[in-house]
């Protein structure tokens, strides 16, 4: 069918086979080999491996603040992604080039940087500190971590979708009666959702895998600042690579129901549209 | 009236886009603001709107000054080039959208939208997205959009602009008849003259943020007042003519029977720009077969078949019948642009290159000065590098006006002749030197009514000053000023100034003439300006005012020609400022 359809993009199946061929080599086959380690364990091992007090610990931190710094990013982003659009000020292409650095940065770099401003005596700490406010070492730490690391992805996502909202468009409701907030709430966020959406799924898909920045500044107590990739390391270093795999297959599992979530989330807030044009 | 503007002006980094303003628009009117790009007109419609503030001067909508109210409280339906529909909501959620804001309940809203939606012709599209709508619909659902909250005004930006020609004729018939059923004062904003003419009840055209001239579509086209309006609204031929005690002459011919009604100021012999409209051409073979007033013969240039008219330029043959037009165009010779319909086709047919004698029907004289430069020096490589000078070409440039040279070996040696024959036609020109002042003052005793002196590197000027010596040449600095003024942007003052002794008792008179001629310029030229009355010497203040900034100019108006060295002699000579001298006897 594809063959006899002309593209504009010609050779669907030359590009199809190496679609399915990196997926397969680098995406299916490491997690076919996670699935099949993780059932080799006998049913009751897993289950104590899996269902451990420790275990569950670091579930509830690790997707906790995954999904808190996502959150918070959503927020931030999009002022930062909405600053950069829509004002024009002196050092706008820095700060933009800026936004880029955490991908750059080798994560325990950003670790150890975070570590020190946030300790007890470190710039920041130290003020926090007798407000009664301790970052380093608990999970607001993680969380902190957690939320540099997924910051770009919420504002590269939201900018050329910032840009797409035309000045007309609020020109038209503000002559129409509308006020600000209303504005905001009735065209511009509607309009950018989507790519909100998808600014958090990616945000919060990296929180969840993130381990070189997290693992300084958490300062890794068992059942309080434990993060899930972490504990697996443990298992690894303990040679116990089942344990380490039905870890991973649980996160594997958990992570991608969250996603899937999203993602029909979003097709369902698509359809609806397009149900109401009909 | 349902708008009023007055003096409004809008500055973008400190450049006027929208110069001074003034505009009433009554109840039910259909007002177009018609202008090439950038002339300030979608600027003023943003400022009527409210969505642009205004750095001077008022806006009141029914009496109400909303000059510091914002968008969302004046009341007004907006509609741009793009439709900007809101492309998430149905065509329903947009309609109601301002119904929305104003917490009206869903039965009345939905009621107000059958009726809108009826009202634009797009009745059962309520559950469509935009998405799905060709671009007339969506045209027509943001108009339905903007009157959804009963506005009292309807701005439009272009609307049409997106559109193809024949539904855009469609969405103009629409708009036309949804302005006339509600009744509702509508301005609309476009760079298209069919358009502007197809709609309005009258137009305003804007050139460079100044609105230059308002009147009824037939009007304007028929009796323009200035050049650009002349050349904006239509195809024109400017062609230079001498009004005369008996009327207007073409070079030697006299065509004053031909002309509609020209206002004659005064009883002074001068040259004006007379417009011919291509439809006011009549050619034939020969002379004797002329229906009209024969003007000259020339020979077919070019014709082009535009179907129900056709074009033709035709070449004059120059100089010898004395007929030259008012705008140089490349190789300096002289095109007629003529149009003629089927009829006139079928009765003689020409082909190119055949010589056909031209006469014209009509022919409408314009009122405004400023009808040509001539670059006047005492040798010609001084002519030839003023004709360069940046000022005097954009001027020319921007007013469509010829240069023409002309050599006076013995400029200011007093006593001596000029060597080409006594009229000085038009404004002449000359470089600011030394002995400027004695050259302006040769120039001017031997019957130059304008003299432009222009220092090497002026430029367009942002404020240009206004002055006359004499109460008695008043009427033609105004109508000089405002032809100058039209085409620059800049700001205009006028400078009243009183000697330093004036008794107290006096000074009322000085206000007095201040605003005799800031409601001259207001009601004779639509030039509105501000004015100032300052206190002592009329060089030195002049002088102290031009040098208290740059991009200045002068525009000063003198009766006694004889002692312009003696008063004006070290202003003019300091050659940092153009200066134009406007000379008129008394015509009292």
């Amino acid at each position: 069918m594809a063959l006899r359809q002309p593209n504009v993009l010609p050779g669907f199946g030359l590009t199809f086979g190496f679609t399915t061929f990196f997926l397969s080599a680098l995406v299916l086959l490491p997690l076919c080999a996670l699935v099949l380690m993780a059932a080799s364990m006998q049913w009751h091992d897993f289950i104590h491996v899996v269902l451990s007090a420790r275990a569950l610990g670091s579930y509830r931190l690790s997707f906790g603040a995954s999904f808190l710094a996502a959150t918070i990013n959503l927020v931030f982003g999009f002022i930062i992604a909405w600053t950069l659009v829509r004002y024009d000020f002196p050092g706008r292409k820095l700060i933009d080039a800026l936004i880029d650095m955490p991908f750059a940065l080798p994560t325990a770099v950003s670790g150890i940087a975070l570590t020190t401003v946030f300790a007890q005596n470190g710039w920041i700490g130290q003020y926090l500190e007798p407000l009664g406010i301790k970052v380093a070492y608990t999970w607001i730490g993680v969380t902190v971590a957690l939320t540099l690391i997924g910051m770009p992805f919420v504002v590269r996502s939201v900018q050329p979708a910032l840009l797409e909202v035309q000045r007309d468009l609020e020109d038209a409701a503000e002559t129409l009666g509308a006020g600000r907030f209303y504005v905001f709430r009735r065209i511009i966020l509607p309009t950018v959702l989507p790519a909100l959406l998808t600014g958090f799924t990616l945000a919060f898909a990296r929180a969840v895998g993130e381990y070189g920045s997290v693992i300084f500044i958490a300062g890794n107590l068992p059942m309080k600042t434990e993060i899930t990739p972490l504990l697996i390391v443990i298992h690894l270093e303990e040679f116990d690579y089942q344990g380490a795999a039905a870890l991973g297959f649980v996160m594997l599992v958990i992570s991608f129901v969250m996603l899937l979530t999203i993602n029909l989330l979003q097709t369902w807030g698509r359809r609806r549209h397009v149900q109401a044009a009909r | 009236m349902s708008i009023s503007l007055d003096q409004v002006t809008k500055r973008y980094q400190g450049v006027p886009v929208v110069n001074d303003v003034s505009l009433d628009i009554g109840d039910g009117e259909f007002f177009v603001l018609l202008g090439p790009s950038g002339s300030g007109k979608s600027t003023l419609l943003r400022a009527i709107a409210g969505l642009s503030g205004v750095d001077h001067g008022r806006i009141a909508l029914h009496g109400r000054d909303v000059t510091h109210v914002a968008a969302r409280g004046r009341g007004v339906g907006l509609v741009f080039q793009n439709y900007a529909l809101f492309r998430h909501m149905t065509v329903a959620e947009n309609i109601e959208f301002a119904l929305r804001v104003r917490r009206v309940k869903a039965g009345d809203r939905q009621k107000r939208r059958q009726e809108l939606l009826r009202l634009v012709a797009l009745e059962g599209m309520d559950q469509r997205l935009p998405a799905q709508l060709s671009g007339g619909q969506q045209q027509r659902v943001a108009v339905a959009r903007a009157l959804a909250h009963k506005p009292e005004v309807l701005l439009l930006d272009e609307p049409f602009g997106a559109l193809d020609a024949k539904i855009r004729e469609e969405l103009r018939r629409t708009i036309r008849e949804v302005q006339r059923e509600l009744g509702i004062t509508t301005v609309l904003v476009t760079h298209d003259q069919e358009e502007a003419f197809a709609l309005a009840d009258r137009i305003g055209v804007m050139n460079l943020g100044r609105l230059l001239e308002i009147g009824r579509p037939h009007e304007l086209y028929t009796r323009p007042a200035t050049r650009f309006v002349a050349t904006f609204l239509g195809a024109a031929n400017l062609i230079l003519a001498q009004q005369t005690k008996d009327g207007v002459r073409f070079g030697e011919r006299p065509v004053s029977a031909l002309v509609a009604a020209a206002p004659v100021h005064g009883t002074r012999e001068h040259e004006v720009v007379a417009v011919v409209r291509p439809e006011e051409i009549e050619v034939a073979p020969k002379r004797e077969s002329l229906s009209s007033g024969y003007l000259c013969k020339g020979a077919v240039d070019e014709i082009v078949f535009t179907g129900a008219l056709e074009r033709m330029r035709i070449r004059l043959n120059g100089g010898a019948e004395g007929l030259s037009l008012a705008y140089s165009n490349g190789d300096g010779t002289p095109y007629l642009e003529v149009t003629r319909t089927q009829h006139e086709q079928r009765a003689f047919e020409v082909i190119k290159g055949q010589t056909v004698a031209i006469g014209v029907r009509r022919v409408h004289v314009l009122p405004t000065p400023l009808s040509s430069f001539t670059v006047c020096a005492a040798n010609e490589a001084l002519a030839v590098a003023l004709t360069q000078q940046p000022l005097l070409a954009e001027l020319a440039t921007r007013m469509k006006t010829r240069i023409s040279m002309r050599v006076e070996p013995m400029l200011g040696v007093p006593g001596a002749e000029c060597g080409d024959g006594p009229a000085f036609p038009g404004t002449t020109v000359i470089a600011s030197q030394p002995d400027v002042a004695h050259q302006a003052e040769w120039l001017l005793k031997r019957g130059a009514d304008e003299v432009l002196i222009l220092p090497g590197n002026a430029t367009p000027p942002q404020r240009v000053l206004i002055h006359w010596a004499d109460e008695a040449v008043r009427s033609a600095t105004l109508a000089v000023s405002a032809s100058v003024l039209r085409h620059v942007s800049a700001e205009a003052v006028y400078i009243g100034i009183m000697p330093d002794m004036t008794p107290t008792a006096q000074r009322p008179h000085g206000v007095r003439a201040l605003l005799d001629a800031r409601s001259e310029a207001q009601a004779v030229h639509g030039l509105e300006m501000r004015t100032e009355l300052r206190f002592g010497d009329v060089a030195h203040e002049l002088t102290r005012q031009l040098g208290e900034a740059p991009g200045q100019m002068l525009i000063l108006g003198v009766c006694q020609v004889g002692r312009l060295v003696e008063h004006f002699g070290t202003l003019l000579e300091s050659a940092r400022w153009p200066v134009l001298i406007v000379r008129r006897e008394d015509e009292r």
